[in-house]
């Protein structure tokens, strides 16, 4: 696909996109990546491109194909059709060494040893003994749980077999981690230690996507995100082009006047969305003028509070998503991310 | 490719390592290891408890027949008391009852209670043919050839029996190691699937070296404890003397090694199938069900052909036939029917069908370890789309 392809491709996604598949710059590129479950559709021509050294989100409602297209990038399910590239380059055996995985359903050898589990999948990944040793110790320590080394898997608490768990995806040092729904089931102390990690890595240049449903976590650890629904792409972007894209909103508050009264005067080009304890939010429609709800509003009384509102990740999440809803066929739609039956996607 | 076998080595290791581990492995080897020597050396201690063998000579006992009996006793190391009888049918009487450990016919013969198998020691080692020696020499008549008095049993030989019983205990080695070792690997790895750790190998090895490396650690582990067992049998059946050592049956022991092997290669990847198509092990023994279904009806009809007459034209085709070949040949070799190029032919055929079969399991296995929900049938493995 050429970047005419490509931004075609964009504008009829009907929402913002950018930095395509053949985005200057990828490190991760996924280029058409199609996948059928039977009749259904889990990835349906999914197109999306990483920068390098970012903390990407991957977003999606249940049974979007999150799981799917991770699962395809680390080569753990094959594809129909599409491909991913990693550095410009298809990805082969090579390449996927340099990749650190975590799925989403969690599993590791129940008996064997944390230190054990950590060397043996260093050593898989074509670390030396030496090597492993050293990273097992390292990473068991970065996450706080250097005193479980000696411990079975099965032994530990949830929250540390999730600990190890991340460990065993960082043990070899990727350049890309694949993270599927890392922070699902973590304590806040648990995602804030999770997050300073994954932000740690990018900071040293390794390119993080990870899924997540925790949208508000993604929007203070993201850079950009990608948005899927029904195995296609509905949003991609830096967080500040997506939150700040849209119709323009805004918050006032004009002094005495709890129930919005003022904004009986606003012109018709402006639809008053709510109002909260006197503070009104109003979106405005294309052309219409930010200083002329100042002006109603100060004809009104003392305007206490005036501010131009950002979207929240989540108002652009269900924009996206609720907008593919409407579009989709019949046909779309694939299996959830953790179904329940048939082959896992 | 040495990146490839590194790999597959490290999973084999684990495997090994894992296994080794395990208590139930330490306490199994050492009950089979045990259960051997006892099957050794309690006969050979009974036997030694004998302290006196008593040598019924017939005829006068002169001074040159009793010297050929206690040459003989010095031959062999055991004290003889030499009793001597007026006729031989007295002398037969009381060796039939067992009560004598052999008869000197002087210049004659030697007899013992049951015909000597062509493949046990005839001489030197038994008193019956340090007799037969001894008293070939000393009446110079050159009886036999060799100068050594002829040894007859009263009885017909009990070697085919005993080389049978050896071919069953064999067959029952083969088949319990197969189907342990099968059972494991189905075990570990629908546990691997299970437990989901398999989505984090499969993320840095091929499904193929996770496949041949958990079938080369478990089947490294196997065949340490069948050698255990053989070196045990070996060892103190040499040691000690034991009848049970003999060429018949250590032929009928080598050709049930090797059939372990190939057996085993056989095998081990349809269990790995096997195990790969169910979601929980507590599915893992119906889906490993139809792979061991050849090796169980084998090993039923082993017990027709060890105990019968003839060998069924039939059985010779599951002799050749892959599956049922490591248990139907092995019993042909031990009832003495079977030549060795037929060993040889029936171990090629097993051993063509076994890399046929690992390429259908690796198959089977790639799309049945990341399957989920329900368990996957082996049609539906085989049939289903890239």
């Amino acid at each position: 696909m050429d970047d005419h392809e490509a931004d075609e491709q964009g504008r009829t996604a009907g929402h913002v996109r950018r930095g395509t598949a053949t985005g200057d710059g990828a490190a991760l590129q996924l280029i058409e990546l199609r996948r059928r479950y039977g009749d259904r559709a889990a990835l349906d021509g999914l197109s999306f491109a990483v920068p390098a050294g970012q903390v990407f989100g991957f977003l999606g409602p249940n049974g979007a194909g999150k799981t799917t297209a991770m699962r395809a990038i680390v080569g753990v399910m094959a594809l129909d059709g599409g491909e991913v590239r990693w550095r410009g380059a298809p990805v082969d055996d090579e390449a996927r060494r340099a990749f650190g995985y975590m799925p989403e359903e969690r599993g590791l050898y129940p008996g064997m040893t944390v230190s054990e589990q950590l060397e043996y999948l260093g050593r898989l990944y074509g670390m030396s003994s030496a090597g492993a040793r050293e990273s097992a110790l390292r990473w068991t320590d970065r996450l706080g749980v250097a005193d479980k080394r000696p411990a079975k898997i099965e032994t530990l608490s949830q929250g540390n077999q999730q600990r190890i768990q991340l460990a065993a995806a960082l043990v070899h040092d990727p350049d890309l981690l694949v993270l599927d729904e890392p922070f699902a089931g973590l304590d806040p102390a648990g995602v804030d230690e999770m997050s300073a990690v994954l932000a740690e890595r990018a900071a040293e240049g390794a390119t993080v996507l990870f899924s997540s449903h925790q949208l508000d976590l993604v929007q203070d650890l993201c850079e950009a995100v990608a948005i899927i629904h029904r195995g296609r792409l509905v949003a991609e972007g830096s967080l500040d082009e997506l939150r700040g894209g849209g119709e323009p909103r805004l918050s006032v508050r004009v002094a005495g006047d709890l129930e919005g009264l003022w904004t009986h005067d606003l012109p018709a080009a402006v639809r008053v969305a709510g109002v909260k304890a006197g503070t009104v939010s109003v979106v405005l429609a294309p052309g219409a003028d930010t200083q002329l709800v100042l002006d109603v509003a100060r004809a009104a009384g003392g305007v206490e509070h005036f501010s131009v509102d950002r979207r929240r990740l989540s108002d652009v999440f269900r924009e996206a998503v609720s907008g593919r809803l409407d579009e989709a066929g019949p046909t779309g739609g694939g299996p959830a991310d953790s179904d329940g039956g048939g082959e896992r996607p | 490719m040495t990146g490839w076998l590194t790999t597959l080595w490290l999973v084999a290791a684990r495997e090994l390592r894992q296994g080794m581990r395990a208590r139930s492995f330490r306490v199994v080897t050492v009950l089979l290891v045990a259960a051997v020597a006892a099957a050794v050396l309690i006969p050979a201690a009974l036997k030694g408890h004998r302290t006196v063998d008593k040598v019924g000579v017939v005829g006068a006992a002169g001074p040159a027949a009793t010297a050929t009996v206690h040459i003989a006793s010095r031959i062999t190391g055991t004290t003889v008391q030499v009793v001597p009888f007026g006729s031989l049918a007295a002398a037969e009487a009381q060796l039939r009852e067992g009560n004598l450990a052999a008869v000197l016919v002087p210049g004659r013969a030697v007899l013992i209670a049951r015909t000597p198998s062509a493949g046990s020691p005839a001489s030197g080692s038994s008193l019956s043919g340090a007799l037969a020696l001894a008293g070939g020499l000393a009446s110079g008549s050159g009886a036999a050839p060799g100068g050594s008095l002829p040894v007859r049993g009263l009885s017909p030989p009990l070697t085919a029996l005993s080389v049978r019983l050896t071919g069953l205990a064999v067959s029952i080695a083969i088949y319990i190691i197969i189907l342990i070792y099968g059972s494991r690997i189905t075990v570990g790895v629908s546990e691997e699937k299970s437990s989901r750790v398999i989505e984090v190998l499969l993320a840095a090895v091929r499904p193929s070296q996770l496949l041949y490396g958990k079938v080369l650690g478990l089947g490294i582990l196997a065949l340490s404890q069948a050698l255990a067992i053989l070196v045990t049998f070996v060892v103190l059946g040499s040691l000690v003397g034991s009848s049970l050592i003999h060429s018949a049956s250590l032929q009928v022991v080598a050709v049930g090694a090797l059939w372990i092997v190939v057996g085993y290669a056989f095998y081990c990847t349809a269990y790995a199938a096997a195990g790969s198509l169910v979601s929980k092990p507590s599915d893992a023994y119906n889906a490993s069900l139809p792979v061991q279904l050849p090796l169980i009806v084998s090993y039923i009809i082993t017990f027709t052909v060890l105990y019968g007459d003839t060998v069924p034209g039939f059985y010779w085709f599951l002799a050749y036939f892959p599956p049922t070949a490591p248990i139907s040949m092995t019993v042909l070799v031990a009832v003495g029917v079977a030549h060795p190029w037929q060993v040889a032919l029936s171990v090629l055929l097993c051993l063509a069908a076994t890399v046929l079969m690992a390429w259908i399991a690796s198959r089977v296995y790639a799309r049945g370890i990341l399957h989920g929900g329900s368990r996957l049938r082996w049609r539906q493995a085989l049939r289903k789309d890239g």
